[in-house]
């Protein structure tokens, strides 16, 4: 997957510079009200829900102050991303123990035709392993600077 | 209060495919995968509070379909294209009850 074609799912709208919450609980909250307030889930509880299970299964704070918390849900029709940026740091339970600076909210319908959540997934996860761009974008402090760099990594 | 009842069995059918693509690509790009027992465990009890009308449907079902629960979007079952009459779009949003598409059978569940 190419970094224009992933750019193409992160919207203004969707991105938190200044992410509130404390919590695991409180920031997954935050990240989903987005889209709740956009009208694109069905069911923010089932939403929270389904996440809360993927934590089950294992954090999804991948380490180096990232978190990926992701979900397939038939509460949604299509895949989002929501970024969001938390400047003091949340304890995620993430596998280093470290607090979670950055955060990608994605998710997706459990069928989708042109089947790209696992490799939004994957990209994400292979971009945020680059330190510069991974303080870089920790950094950004508006969405404009943010997909600057994005794209440019 | 009751839970509503196909929200829980949405929430059955999307820890199922959790746990499929846990095991797979997700294993593969680095997440962890140690609480696999708890999440089989949260799963059983999610079962625990569906209505066993419903839970033996979808149970019935999941012998012939991978996802016995499909969306539906503008009055058409995403699991079979088939056109539903209106009419069933109006009582299945109101009641949240259980409904099958007349032509493949799978439980629909109103996005829209």
């Amino acid at each position: 997957m190419k970094i224009t074609e992933l750019g193409k799912y992160l919207k203004k709208e969707h991105f938190l510079p200044d992410l509130k919450g404390g919590s695991k609980t409180a920031v997954m909250e935050a990240l989903v009200q987005p889209l709740v307030d956009g009208g694109l889930v069905k069911g923010k509880s089932l939403v929270l829900e389904t996440l809360s299970k993927r934590e089950t299964l294992g954090s999804t704070g991948i380490g180096r102050g990232v978190a990926v918390p992701h979900c397939r849900t038939m509460a949604v029709s299509d895949v989002h991303i929501v970024v969001g940026i938390s400047k003091g740091g949340v304890d995620f339970a993430a596998i280093d123990k470290k607090t979670v600076h950055l955060f990608f909210l994605i998710v997706a319908p459990p069928v989708e035709g042109n089947a790209l959540y696992l490799p939004l997934l994957g990209k994400i996860v292979e971009m945020v392993r680059d330190t510069k761009l991974r303080q870089a974008m920790v950094g950004a402090g508006d969405f404009a600077t943010f997909i600057k760099i994005f794209q440019g990594g | 209060m009751t839970r509503n009842q196909i929200e829980l069995l949405v929430l059955y059918q999307d820890v199922d495919l959790m746990l499929q693509e846990a095991a797979g690509e997700e294993k593969t790009m680095g997440f962890g995968t140690e609480g696999l027992e708890q999440l089989q465990k949260a799963r059983a009890d999610i079962a625990k509070n569906i209505d066993g009308r419903f839970l033996r449907t979808y149970q019935r079902l999941h012998t012939k379909f991978k996802r016995p629960i499909v969306p539906v979007q503008n009055d058409v079952c995403l699991g079979c294209f088939a056109k539903l009459p209106t009419s069933y779009g109006e009582k299945g949003r109101r009641d949240q009850g259980l409904y099958t598409c007349e032509e493949c059978g799978r439980i629909l569940y109103w996005v829209d």
